[in-house]
C-alpha cells in the first residue's frame, strides 16, 4: 500500500479555528467570481458594442475635426492651414493627419434622365488610407472622362429618406453604382463636363469623395489654384477617447464630432466598471489566499513537533510538503469550479436580454476566463507548496 | 556500507574529554555487520555522537563519512532516504508520537519502507511483552514500555547501521535480555552494523569490541 497522507493525517493539527477557513472559502470564492464574471462582462461589452463603424481599423480612430465657429472667427478663413497641420502631426496622440480638400469650382451635379435631379455639390479628397473602402478603381488621370465617387453612405440614407416626398425613386446601395451623374465643372478658366461613377459607399466620411489626382488637376485647371484650405481635417490616432487629445482639441479650438465618439466613450466608461470590478475580485483573492496562507502556517505550527519527528523517522520533506499542501487542493478545485458555473448561469441570464440577442455572443465563458480559472489553480498550488516548503524547512 | 568518523570532535567539548577519548578527534571505522559498543559516563557526548552519526547536528569538526560522502554535504531530502533503509535508530528520549497509540507509533515507521508485514509488529510485542499495550495511547504507557516500543520501531525498517542510545536505561533485566535477543536477531538478518552507547560494559557485549568515549 503506497504512502499517503492519510496516514499521517491524525498528526497534523487541523486547528480548532474553523471560522477563519470558511471565511478564507467564502472570501476566495467571492473574489474568483467576480474576477471571472468582471472578465466574461468585459469581453460580452466588448462584442456587444462592437463597433461595425469603420471610424476604427487596424487598432486606430479616424475622426473628422474642424475648428469651432464663434462670433470672433465668423466670416473669416477658418481653413487649417499649413502650420496648422504640421502641429497636428507633432502631438504624440495622433498618428498621422489628412486634411480634406474640397473644389474651389463649381460643380452643378445631374443624375441624367432616369433621376430628374439636378444640384450643386461639393466635392472633396483626401488621402486614400483614410478612406474605409477603396476600390481599384478610385483613380483618375488627366484625360479621363469618368471620374470615380465614393459617396458617403449617410448621404445615401438621407437620400432615401426625403426621395419618395420629392417623387424620386429610392436607391438601394448596390444600385447607386448605377447611377449616371454628369458633373458640371466650371471655373473662370473653363467648363468641362465629367461622367461621375459612385464606386463604394463610405460609413467613415461623410463627403463626396474624388481621387486626389483628379482635385489638384481640376482646381488648378478651372481656378490655377493649388493652395491647401482644408475646412476640415481627419486624424488617425490610437484613442480617440484619449483625455490628453481631447484637452489638445479644446485647447486649439478644434471641434470635434462629439457623436462620434460618445460609442466608444459609453464602452469605454462600462469597461473601466468591469475592469475595477475585476481589480476588486483580485484584491479579494489576494486577501482570502493571505488568510489560507496563515491559516496554513498556524496548521504548521501546531504540528511543528510531530512534522519533525516525522521528518526525523525519515519522510522525506518534499513529500511531506506536497502530501500538506495537496490536502487543500480539492477546495480550491470545487471553488473554482463552482464560480465557473456561476460566471456560466449569469453569462446566459445576460443573454436573455434584448439587446444582447442580435450579438453573436458564444454560449461558454470565454477563453480568457477559462486560462485565468487554470492560471488561479495553478498559482494556488504554487503557493500553498512553496510556503509548505518554506515552514517544514524552518522546522528541520 | 561503511561508516567513517574522521577526526570528529564536538564544537564545545572540553579539552581534557577529548585527550583521553576514544573516538573524539581520531578515526574510526565501523563496518556492516560490525558490533560497536560505546562506553562512557553521563555528559561525556554519546547522545551527541549518535546525533551527529544520524545527522541531526552538524555541531562538529571533521566528518563523518557515509561510504565516503561526508553526511554534512548530504541533502535533506537525500538523508531522508538514508533514514529510511540505511539507518536506524532508537532515541534515548523516544521520540514517540505520544497522542498516538503504541500500534500508530510503530506503524507510521513500518509504512515507510515496509519490510515487515503489519503482523511482525504484534508478533515483536509479544515477545517484549507489551502485545497488550498496541491500542494504549503511547503517553498512558510507562517509560519502560515506551522504550521497548521504541525499539520495536526502530526494527521496523531495512537498515545497514542501527544506532542504540541507552536503549535499556528504563528495563528490567528480564525485559533488557529479550530486548537485546530481538535487536540481535534483526541486526544478524539484516547483516546490520549495531552502535550501542551505554554508561557501563552490559554482559551481552562480553566478547565485543568496546569502546569508551
Amino acid at each position: 500500500m503506497p504512502l499517503t497522507y492519510k496516514n499521517i493525517e491524525p498528526l497534523i493539527v487541523s486547528g480548532k479555528n474553523n471560522f477563519s477557513k470558511w471565511l478564507g472559502y467564502f472570501g476566495l470564492g467571492i473574489g474568483v467570481l467576480l474576477l471571472f464574471v468582471s472578465m466574461q462582462m468585459f469581453v460580452n461589452i466588448g462584442q456587444l458594442l462592437r463597433e461595425n463603424s469603420p471610424r476604427k481599423s487596424g487598432g486606430y480612430d479616424f475622426i473628422s475635426i474642424s475648428k469651432t465657429i464663434t462670433n470672433e472667427n465668423m466670416g473669416k478663413d477658418n481653413s487649417f492651414t499649413n502650420a496648422d497641420l504640421i502641429k497636428l502631426k507633432e502631438q504624440p496622440t495622433i498618428a498621422e493627419v489628412a486634411p480634406l480638400i474640397s473644389n474651389k469650382f463649381r460643380v452643378r451635379g445631374t443624375a441624367g434622365d432616369i433621376i430628374p435631379f439636378s444640384t450643386d455639390l461639393f466635392l472633396e479628397s483626401i488621402d486614400n488610407n483614410f478612406i474605409d473602402t477603396v476600390p481599384a478603381t478610385f483613380t483618375w488621370q488627366p484625360g479621363q472622362t469618368v471620374v470615380p465617387i465614393i459617396f458617403s453612405s449617410d448621404f445615401l440614407e438621407m437620400y432615401n429618406v426625403f426621395a419618395p416626398a420629392q417623387g424620386l425613386p429610392q436607391l438601394s446601395a448596390k444600385t447607386i453604382s448605377s447611377v449616371n451623374i454628369i458633373l458640371e465643372c466650371s471655373g473662370p478658366y473653363g467648363t468641362q463636363n465629367f461622367k461621375g461613377n459612385i464606386v463604394a459607399l463610405s460609413d467613415r466620411i461623410n463627403s463626396l469623395l474624388v481621387p486626389k489626382s483628379f482635385m489638384n488637376w481640376s482646381n488648378l485647371h478651372f481656378m490655377e489654384d493649388t493652395a491647401v484650405h482644408a475646412s476640415r481635417v481627419y486624424i488617425k490616432t490610437k484613442d480617440a477617447n484619449d483625455p490628453k487629445l481631447i484637452s489638445y482639441l479644446d485647447q486649439e479650438n478644434y471641434h470635434l464630432n462629439k457623436d462620434k465618439v460618445k460609442f466608444s466613450r459609453i464602452k469605454s466608461i462600462l469597461q473601466n466598471i468591469v475592469r475595477a470590478l475585476g481589480v476588486f475580485g483580485i484584491l479579494v483573492i489576494v486577501l482570502a489566499l493571505m488568510l489560507f496562507s496563515f491559516y496554513l502556517q498556524l496548521m504548521i505550527a501546531k504540528s511543528k513537533d510531530n512534522l519533525r519527528l516525522l521528518l526525523t523517522l525519515g519522510y522525506s520533506p518534499k513529500w511531506l510538503a506536497k502530501s500538506v499542501a495537496k490536502t487543500w487542493l480539492p477546495v480550491y478545485l470545487i471553488i473554482i469550479i463552482a464560480a465557473l458555473i456561476l460566471t456560466e448561469i449569469l453569462h446566459l441570464l445576460f443573454m436573455q436580454f434584448s439587446f444582447v440577442k442580435s450579438a453573436n455572443l458564444s454560449y461558454l465563458p470565454d477563453w480568457s476566463v477559462w486560462i485565468t480559472a487554470v492560471f488561479l489553480f495553478a498559482l494556488t498550488i504554487f503557493i500553498n507548496l512553496n510556503l509548505v516548503r518554506k515552514e517544514l524547512v524552518k522546522i528541520i | 556500507m561503511q561508516i567513517q568518523l574522521r577526526e570528529v570532535t564536538p564544537d564545545n567539548i572540553e579539552k581534557e574529554k577529548r585527550i583521553v577519548s576514544q573516538i573524539w578527534g581520531l578515526n574510526v571505522s565501523i563496518n556492516k555487520g560490525e558490533h560497536l559498543h560505546i562506553v562512557a559516563p553521563s555528559g561525556s557526548g554519546k547522545t551527541s555522537l549518535m546525533h551527529f552519526i544520524y545527522g541531526l547536528r552538524k555541531d562538529y569538526s571533521g566528518s563523518i563519512l557515509y561510504d565516503n560522502t561526508d553526511i554534512k554535504s548530504v541533502s535533506i531530502e537525500r538523508f531522508s532516504t538514508f533514514r529510511q533503509n540505511k539507518i536506524s535508530i532508537i532515541f534515548q528520549d523516544l521520540r514517540l508520537f505520544e497522542n498516538q497509540t503504541v500500534r500508530e507509533n510503530i506503524e507510521i515507521k513500518r509504512i515507510l519502507d515496509p519490510c515487515h508485514q503489519p503482523e511482525k509488529i504484534a508478533e515483536m510485542a509479544a515477545r517484549l511483552g507489551i502485545e497488550n499495550k498496541l491500542n494504549q495511547l503511547a503517553k498512558t504507557c510507562s517509560y519502560g514500555e515506551q522504550q521497548r516500543v521504541a525499539i520495536i520501531r526502530a526494527l521496523m525498517q531495512p537498515f545497514d547501521f542501527l544506532l542504540l542510545d541507552e536503549p535499556y536505561s528504563h528495563l528490567d533485566e528480564a525485559n533488557r535480555k529479550k530486548a537485546m535477543e530481538l535487536i540481535y536477531e534483526e541486526c544478524a538478518k539484516r547483516g546490520a552494523a549495531m552502535v550501542f552507547a551505554d554508561l557501563k560494559p552490559l554482559d551481552f557485549f562480553k566478547d565485543e569490541k568496546i569502546i569508551y568515549l
